[in-house]
């Protein structure tokens, strides 16, 4: 990453909160730097953390201690300061995708797109133009004027990801979004992300808990440890795209970060059935 | 036109079967009450019993018939038409609904959305809500006269089934929503407008229908004590009070159908509001 632009730089990072009285920490000494243009994978095991690191750079929760910095410009907007800025709540300088789509049902699929463009008040002339273009990109045309609800759970994520792309962030946070969906949608949704991913250019940092997911996607694969979360180990995937599952290389990748992997999964087992 | 037929009986009623029940049931209630009556009257088929007093109370079905038609054709009670009666009732229903709209929409959201609002607000609700709305008549006609008085009974009684709803809608919203709206650079106000307001639509609608079917209710017992150019309520009292009982049924009857059809319009409303804004 030398001589790269960072977009996303997390040092010291950790969360405590309060349950039932107690004291948990989910988060300790989590560090981090993703480049700009990078994909990388946070893979670990449940309730490791993942989804609350991303949550944090998000802007959604808070941290307990630590620094979380990213590159905050957007390309429609004012440019920002080239150097990184500490997160301080929720912005479109950061796109999100969720699991669970979180679609508007009663946006039509054109005006989900197009929310992020209206909390900007961008005139309806130029947001119906930054919306045909999504829509064209992740092959929604013709579903214009549908409605969530009309839509199967591969094309209510196409509409997500066209949704957290509208504003044009740097940087694209996806927590495990291809979750809900059948294993066929999945790896074609997969395939259409790094599409649209390498048409747009963006950051993109990736939670799942599926380690193929991971080793089909990702330049970097951060593996956290079991809960307190904290990197294990960073593991380059050096292979080139489209990647070939059955390939000797992606397979020895996968077994490598999978055993890598199991460890921590033993421990949040034992965690689990340990009387505290 | 005979899928909209069959759409229409499915809407009423299951089947031809259940559609028949249903007339059955109807038929049994007129004949009772013309039975009734003519015993009452000592009519036939009971010609061998004396008319008893009490009689008058209740006037053969086909009469109270004729008095509702009779009140559309020429002015009846209070000098007045039906259809100027309907207009008075409607007019207070109208402001009665909208400034319970204005006032419970904006407090529902605030309340849902607010722990600080609602431990402001809960109190009180929790206070007045129970209290009849009818129990407030003597004072507001005393203290808010005769136009507005009746108007606010009417706006208490769809005030709360509004506020309820839309509070429980707020309360409600898919938190995954806000992170959305959040993560799209929508602040506090866009977050209310955009994504809270369209949320809670359907449960507003809930609210607005259970709320008119109250405020009928309100209108006739506040009309009842009083009120300025007529009225549904103001009706049925006066036609009560001159002993002109197929009158007083006449207006009851109204009143009924009045509530059906606005009830029945909100229903409506709010099928095709889900429906358009792409919730189920």
């Amino acid at each position: 990453m030398d001589g790269v632009q960072v977009d996303i730089s997390i040092a010291g990072l950790s969360k405590v909160f309060r349950k039932d009285k107690r004291q948990v920490v989910a988060i300790d000494g989590f560090d981090m730097r993703v480049g700009h243009g990078e994909f990388v994978c946070l893979l670990g095991p449940s309730g490791c953390g993942k989804t609350t690191v991303l949550r944090i750079v998000a802007g959604l929760d808070q941290k307990t201690s630590g620094s979380v910095r990213v590159h905050a410009a957007d390309a429609h907007g004012p440019p920002g300061p080239p150097e990184l800025t500490e997160v301080n709540g929720a912005g479109r300088d950061r796109g999100m995708v969720f699991q669970e789509f979180a679609l508007f049902p009663w946006r039509t699929v054109r005006k989900n797109i197009e929310f992020g463009l209206e909390m900007r008040n961008m005139p309806e002339g130029e947001r119906v133009k930054v919306s045909t273009d999504l829509i064209e990109l992740v092959g929604l045309k013709g579903f214009e004027d549908s409605h969530p609800k009309e839509l199967s759970g591969g094309m209510k994520q196409r509409v997500a990801i066209a949704r957290a792309l509208a504003n044009d962030p740097e940087v694209l946070l996806m927590d495990e979004p291809f979750g809900s969906l059948d294993a066929q949608t999945r790896n074609l949704m997969q395939k259409e992300l790094l599409r649209i991913w390498s048409a747009k250019k963006k950051t993109v940092l990736f939670v799942t808990h599926s380690v193929e997911e991971a080793v089909f996607l990702a330049d970097r694969i951060v593996i956290m440890t079991a809960r307190p979360g904290k990197v294990r180990e960073i593991i380059s995937v050096p292979l080139d795209r489209p990647r070939d599952r059955t390939s000797r290389e992606f397979i020895d990748i996968r077994s490598k970060v999978l055993t890598e992997l199991e460890e921590e999964f033993d421990k949040a087992r034992a965690r689990e059935l340990s009387p505290e | 036109m005979n899928g909209i037929a069959a759409r229409l009986r499915k809407t009423i009623v299951g089947s031809w079967f259940q559609l028949l029940l249903s007339l059955t049931a109807v038929v049994v209630l007129l004949v009772g009450w013309w039975l009734y009556s003519a015993y009452l009257r000592g009519d036939w088929p009971f010609t061998n019993l004396p008319r008893l007093d009490k009689a008058d109370y209740l006037p053969y079905w086909w009469d109270v018939l004729k008095a509702f038609g009779k009140s559309f054709t020429e002015p009846t009670i209070g000098g007045l038409f039906m259809t100027q009666h309907i207009a008075a009732s409607l007019k207070r229903i109208a402001l009665g609904f909208a400034l319970a709209l204005l006032t419970a929409v904006p407090l529902g959201l605030m309340m849902g959305r607010s722990k600080n609002t609602e431990a402001v607000g809960r109190p009180i609700v929790e206070l007045f809500r129970p209290i009849p709305p009818l129990a407030w008549v003597p004072i507001f006609l005393a203290v808010f006269r005769l136009f507005w008085g009746p108007v606010l009974i009417v706006f208490l009684g769809i005030f709360f089934p509004i506020l309820l709803n839309v509070r429980l809608g707020a309360r409600s919203v898919d938190p995954v929503l806000l992170d959305a709206a959040k993560t799209l650079g929508a602040k506090r106000g866009a977050i209310f407008t955009k994504v809270v307001l369209p949320y809670t639509t359907p449960y507003l609608m809930t609210g607005v229908t259970v709320g008119l079917g109250i405020g009928w209710m309100c209108i006739v017992a506040a009309e009842m004590l009083g009120a300025v150019g007529g009225g549904v309520g103001y009706y049925i009292f006066t036609a009560n009070n001159g002993s002109q009982y197929e009158f007083m049924y006449a207006g009851m009857l109204m009143i009924a159908i009045l509530s059906v059809l606005t009830t029945g319009v909100a229903e409506l409303t709010e099928r095709w509001l889900r429906r358009w804004m792409g919730f189920k």
